[in-house]
């Protein structure tokens, strides 16, 4: 039988009376692409230490392909590539030598080494700076280093915390890019983020984390199908009365109408693109001269604010 | 126990920990320390018209009474922040989600400090026995004795020096602990101890001193009030055994806490 890649239960870690992580409970089916939503210190990069054996938990239990990650590290991680924060690496080694140090201590041939270390050096672009001192090298050509790492020695699981962080826009695609060649490729993907379209972008399924506690978890369909109303933002030539505003608050589907300057209106509209349409035909029917009409926040960024909202309160 | 596989990792970790000291010029900042203090210790009896001690032993001897300096500072540059500097500089990241033993890297580490200093002793003693040959004619087998104490001593400096870089959390303040421990505060214990008639001969410094007299055993000087002072003595085998047990005990105990210890920030 074929272990789940990854199966959490009642995992929880506690620094003094702080709990960074709750009764967590999570498994990651093979071949699946996985978000792993939540704010600044919901406790996303916690999960994923536990998981790579960088700190261990106060109670439960961490299985990469059913081995037990704090029983048996060396043999859960050899199936796994990780890349965790922006970590740093030895200044005096150039990215070809951090590979063959990786590769080493994994155990892969001097042969495959060198044919892996050619590969995903081009993967990450860095294949011009292969033999240059890591030292001068910036963040986010240490983030790309990162992603080589992980990728070197073929591994079945992808542990990412936060890959884009620290990259610019072309980086972040980029990383983008790789991840979904190699979710295309049948790579199972546990990717933390606090980017919610990077994880719309990618992703197949999602948990959202608040507080040390899981709050969400589905595919992203299930998941949207969930949020109450997608955001729209509607601009008018001339800015709507009122009146206006109040007439739009009745309209069929729309949860809240608000000015926001400029002439223009967020829109909360629950239902799909046919409420969407019967909505901005109104606005037209009314004889409000609408100069643009456009999704501003998704259904899973909806689902994500209201859920922080409510587990805040 | 280390199967076949750590073992292979160790010696990965040890071979790129040795880069590192290459590298980073610490290697040669050793080198070029240890080729000053021969040129010093050959130079300067000439340059002041002394002659060189006649007995080849006393000759190595005064070479010998520099060899603890150059131990304390082999650890201090190759052991004091082996462990601590995987934490503080982040490369922890990028080191420990790989499967290897945080076992398995103490030991690679604690290799590659033992062999880059035990290089840099042997061939400090090296130069003092070539030197011994070429102006005194003589080479005898107390030389090769003082030399290994010294290899023992220098074990017992890494283990506190990595005990020290697993239990602190800069890799500046191990190095400034490791040096100072070896150089004042086990120094002032000994003294202390002796002051108060004590033997101290479980201070790693005090049992150092096997290695300088192998070579020229301590006589009596004058004392305050008229009396004959003799400095301590240590015992070769107690002096072993307490450098055996600074390095075991400096190094399990690392290991320990290195393994426990979680990389949070």
């Amino acid at each position: 039988m074929t272990e789940d890649p990854i199966v959490v239960r009642e995992l929880g870690k506690d620094y003094g009376k702080f709990t960074a992580l709750s009764s967590l409970k999570l498994t990651i089916p093979d071949g699946t692409c996985f978000g792993y939503l939540g704010p600044n210190g919901a406790g996303k990069s916690t999960t994923i230490k536990i998981l790579t054996n960088l700190i261990r938990p106060s109670r439960g239990r961490a299985q990469i392909f059913g081995i037990d990650v704090q029983r048996r590290p060396r043999d859960a991680l050899r199936r796994v590539g990780a890349v965790i924060e922006t970590p740093e690496f030895y200044g005096y080694l150039s990215p070809r030598e951090t590979l063959a140090y990786a590769g080493r201590l994994r155990g892969m041939s001097r042969a495959d080494i060198h044919a892996r270390t050619e590969e995903v050096l081009k993967v990450v672009k860095l294949a011009n700076w292969s033999d240059e001192r890591i030292e001068t090298f910036s963040k986010g050509m240490k983030q790309r280093l990162a992603i080589a790492q992980a990728l070197l020695h073929r591994p079945d699981l992808l542990i990412l915390d936060e890959p884009t962080s620290g990259l610019d826009p072309r980086g972040m695609a980029e990383v983008r890019d790789i991840v979904k060649a190699l979710k295309r490729e049948g790579h199972t993907i546990f990717m933390s983020s606090h980017l919610l379209g990077e994880v719309q972008e990618v992703c197949d399924a999602a948990a959202l984390i608040d507080k040390g506690k899981l709050v969400l978890q589905g595919t992203l369909a299930e998941l949207a199908a969930r949020a109450e109303a997608s955001a729209f933002q509607a601009m008018f030539l001339q800015a709507p009365s009122t009146e206006d505003l109040a007439w739009m608050r009745g309209l069929g589907g729309v949860k809240d109408a608000v000015a926001s300057g400029n002439g223009g209106v967020e829109l909360r509209i629950a239902g799909g693109p046919e409420t969407q349409a019967a909505v901005l035909a109104s606005l037209v029917s009314r004889g409000l001269r609408v100069t643009s009409f456009r999704l501003v926040g998704t259904a899973l960024e909806q689902l994500y604010l209201e859920t922080i909202q409510e587990t805040e309160q | 126990m280390m199967d076949r596989k750590d073992l292979s990792q160790a010696w990965t970790v040890a071979v790129y920990e040795i880069r590192k000291y290459l590298r980073g010029r610490r290697l040669l900042g050793m080198l070029i320390l240890l080729a000053l203090i021969v040129g010093l210790l050959l130079g300067l009896p000439k340059a002041l018209g002394q002659p060189y001690p006649s007995d080849p032993d006393r000759f190595v001897a005064s070479f010998a009474q520099f060899a603890s300096i150059l131990i304390v500072l082999c650890g201090v540059l190759f052991a004091a922040d082996a462990l601590v500097s995987e934490h503080e500089k982040r490369t922890g990241y990028f080191l420990f989600p790989n499967p290897v033993r945080r076992e398995t890297i103490v030991v690679g580490k604690l290799l590659a400090s033992l062999l880059a200093s035990g290089f840099i002793i042997l061939l400090y003693y090296a130069a003092a026995i070539l030197s011994a040959l070429v102006i005194t004619g003589g080479v005898t087998g107390a030389m090769g004795l003082s030399a290994a104490y010294a290899l023992a001593y220098m074990a017992s400096v890494v283990g506190v020096a990595f005990l020290l870089s697993a239990i602190l959390r800069g890799t500046i303040s191990a190095s400034v602990l490791t040096f100072f421990l070896f150089t004042l505060i086990f120094t002032l214990v000994d003294g202390l101890l002796n002051a108060a008639k004590v033997s101290p001969w479980f201070v790693p410094t005090a049992a150092a001193g096997i290695i300088g007299n192998v070579l020229a055993p301590p006589s009596p000087f004058p004392g305050p009030g008229g009396g004959v002072f003799t400095a301590f003595n240590p015992d070769v085998g107690a002096s072993l055994a307490v450098f055996a047990a600074y390095f075991l005990v400096g190094g399990i105990v690392a290991t320990v806490l290195f393994r426990r210890r979680e990389l949070k920030s």
